[in-house]
């Protein structure tokens, strides 16, 4: 009975800890290992919800405890492109396949096609893109979110990189 | 018997030859050649089943290890960026009626018009190793080959100016999964009252997130010397683009309507072709603009807000007393416009409707009201 009272208080110090660990963005750590093992224990919590996942592509995404994952891109992704002048993003209820291009962020540098990290349908866009597209470049994992949407096949996502295979892909790329 | 025999023979062939042409196509073809740098010229002169050709050498040529250079012209069209707002950069209206017709690109920049007397060069290579001034200095370069004393330089912005003010060129560019493209335009002996017609936008009064573009003085370069006609320029530029870096490639003709060698393309052009692409992708927009309306004895102010998404009028509201036109007839008015495309040609059928059922004394000025509201168009 305490056991069980320890682990919910673990699991909700985590949850309000999560803003903290993205805001500090790109050098996150990952401070509780045995996560994994907390949500299966309790029984509320959604099995899919994580930190920040990425793809090669320099796209991030976060499951929440309701499955709906956000996306966005990298820091890294932000400064290659430079200053953002216009974030061109589906429509909610798009339906994506992984892979699939679902709009393209304008800078000075070029129209750069995003492509969908997972499978699933659009269901919320950051309305406030519109007029403030400089948010992509400022805050990159947090206010500069570009959409969000269902998981359909919960397989994409454990394919990801976390965070640590993400910052050795990036100097791999770098070299 | 014989004839019969024939003509099957004929058919059989015909299959053979199509499926030995499906199994070649320029993919194969480039693959087979080994050619790290290609040098294409288009046949046609389509803007559509151009920038079609740009999106499927993108899409399926491995682009990796490779270069690739096209070059093309087409007949009059004005060409936007992705991302703008046709009604605030262009004169549709003119448009319309000279058969001029508009194309959205999937590169991000300006609008620009283009006839055959503008040369456009695109530079496609991989992600990494896109570089728009290496491009811009070959462009240059050539030019300066051509005619030593010519003074042509790149700007911050990848325009190229001559004699430091005027615009001869323009960049825009798109960045995919692993490759990139990089194109510019060359004015050499374009239309240029046309160009100042067609790119002087008449909609006033738009409120809009979408991409600007950036005016400016543009000058031909044959006016600067009669001896740089298009060919010309076209040969200088693939001749240095071979001397950059290295390559010994021949101009290749490419004719981007041929769907054997370019299996997939006419799907593209269409795609390109389409309302939904080239309007419905306009940023969401509103317009507020006021006018007079005029009857037989008297004239009345009116002011008109228009929202518009994906091309559709979202919301309509018309400011206008009850004794110029009854509250009634304003709104039914209004209503109907609403989740219509934002095109003349569906306003008139809207209107037609819509006069049927207007008592004769009203149809003057719900007419002169729908020529107002058209004019926006």
């Amino acid at each position: 009975m305490t056991a069980c009272v320890m682990l919910r208080c673990l699991t909700s110090n985590f949850n309000s800890a999560l803003p903290l660990l993205t805001r500090s963005a790109p050098f996150l750590t990952y401070r509780l290992a045995p996560r994994a093992y907390i949500q299966r224990s309790v029984a509320t919590a959604s099995r899919l919800s994580t930190a920040l996942k990425f793809t090669d592509k320099h796209e991030w995404i976060k499951v929440d405890d309701e499955g709906v994952g956000t996306v966005g891109i990298s820091s890294f992704a932000q400064e290659a492109l430079g200053d953002v002048v216009y974030c061109g993003l589906p429509e909610v209820g798009t339906k994506l396949n992984q892979q699939d291009e679902f709009g393209a962020l304008e800078s000075v540098k070029a129209a750069s096609e995003l492509y969908s990290p997972l499978t699933g349908e659009v269901t919320e866009v950051n309305t406030l893109l519109a007029d403030r597209p400089g948010l992509v470049n400022k805050s990159c994992y947090k206010d500069g979110w570009l959409m969000k949407m269902t998981i359909d096949n919960p397989a994409e996502l454990d394919a990801l990189m976390d965070e640590k295979a993400y910052e050795r892909y990036i100097r791999s790329i770098e070299d | 018997m014989i004839l019969r025999k024939c003509l099957q023979v004929r058919e059989q062939s015909k299959a053979c030859l199509q499926w030995a042409r499906a199994k070649s196509t320029f993919t194969d073809l480039i693959d087979e050649s080994g050619q790290s740098g290609v040098i294409l010229k288009s046949m046609s002169t389509d803007i559509y089943e151009n920038l079609a050709m740009e999106d499927w050498i993108h899409d399926y040529v491995d682009l990796q290890n490779r270069k690739i250079l096209f070059l093309w012209r087409n007949g009059p069209a004005v060409v936007i960026g992705r991302h703008q707002n046709p009604w605030q950069e262009c004169n549709l209206q003119l448009m319309r009626q000279r058969g001029i017709p508009l194309a959205r690109r999937r590169s991000g920049g300006g609008t620009v018009y283009h006839d055959l007397g503008n040369v456009n060069l695109t530079f496609f290579t991989s992600k990494k190793k896109y570089d728009r001034n290496r491009n811009l200095h070959i462009v240059t370069s050539a030019l300066k080959r051509l005619r030593p004393n010519l003074d042509v330089r790149a700007t911050e912005r990848f325009d190229i100016l001559l004699n430091g003010h005027y615009k001869i060129s323009g960049t825009a560019a798109k960045l995919g999964r692993t490759a990139a493209y990089h194109h510019c335009t060359l004015l050499c002996s374009a239309d240029r009252a046309l160009l100042s017609a067609v790119l002087k936008p008449t909609c006033q009064g738009i409120k809009s997130n979408a991409t600007p573009s950036v005016p400016s003085p543009v000058k031909n370069l044959l006016d600067e010397d009669n001896t740089l006609d298009c060919d010309t320029i076209m040969n200088a530029v693939a001749s240095q683009y071979n001397t950059e870096f290295g390559f010994s490639s021949p101009v290749t003709l490419v004719d981007p309507s041929d769907e054997f060698s370019f299996p997939g393309i006419h799907k593209m052009s269409s795609e390109l072709k389409t309302w939904e692409w080239t309007l419905g992708r306009t940023p969401k927009f509103s317009i507020s603009a006021s006018f007079d309306l005029h009857d037989n004895s008297s004239r009345q102010n009116a002011s008109l807000n228009i929202d518009i998404k994906n091309g559709i009028i979202d919301n309509c509201e018309i400011d206008l007393p009850p004794h110029w036109l009854p509250s009634d007839v304003r709104r039914e008015f209004c209503m109907l416009l609403v989740g219509g495309k934002f095109c003349p040609n569906e306003m008139a059928v809207i209107l037609a409707a819509f006069l049927r059922t207007t008592s004769q004394e009203l149809k003057t000025k719900t007419y002169n009201l729908y020529q107002n509201v058209v004019s926006l168009m």
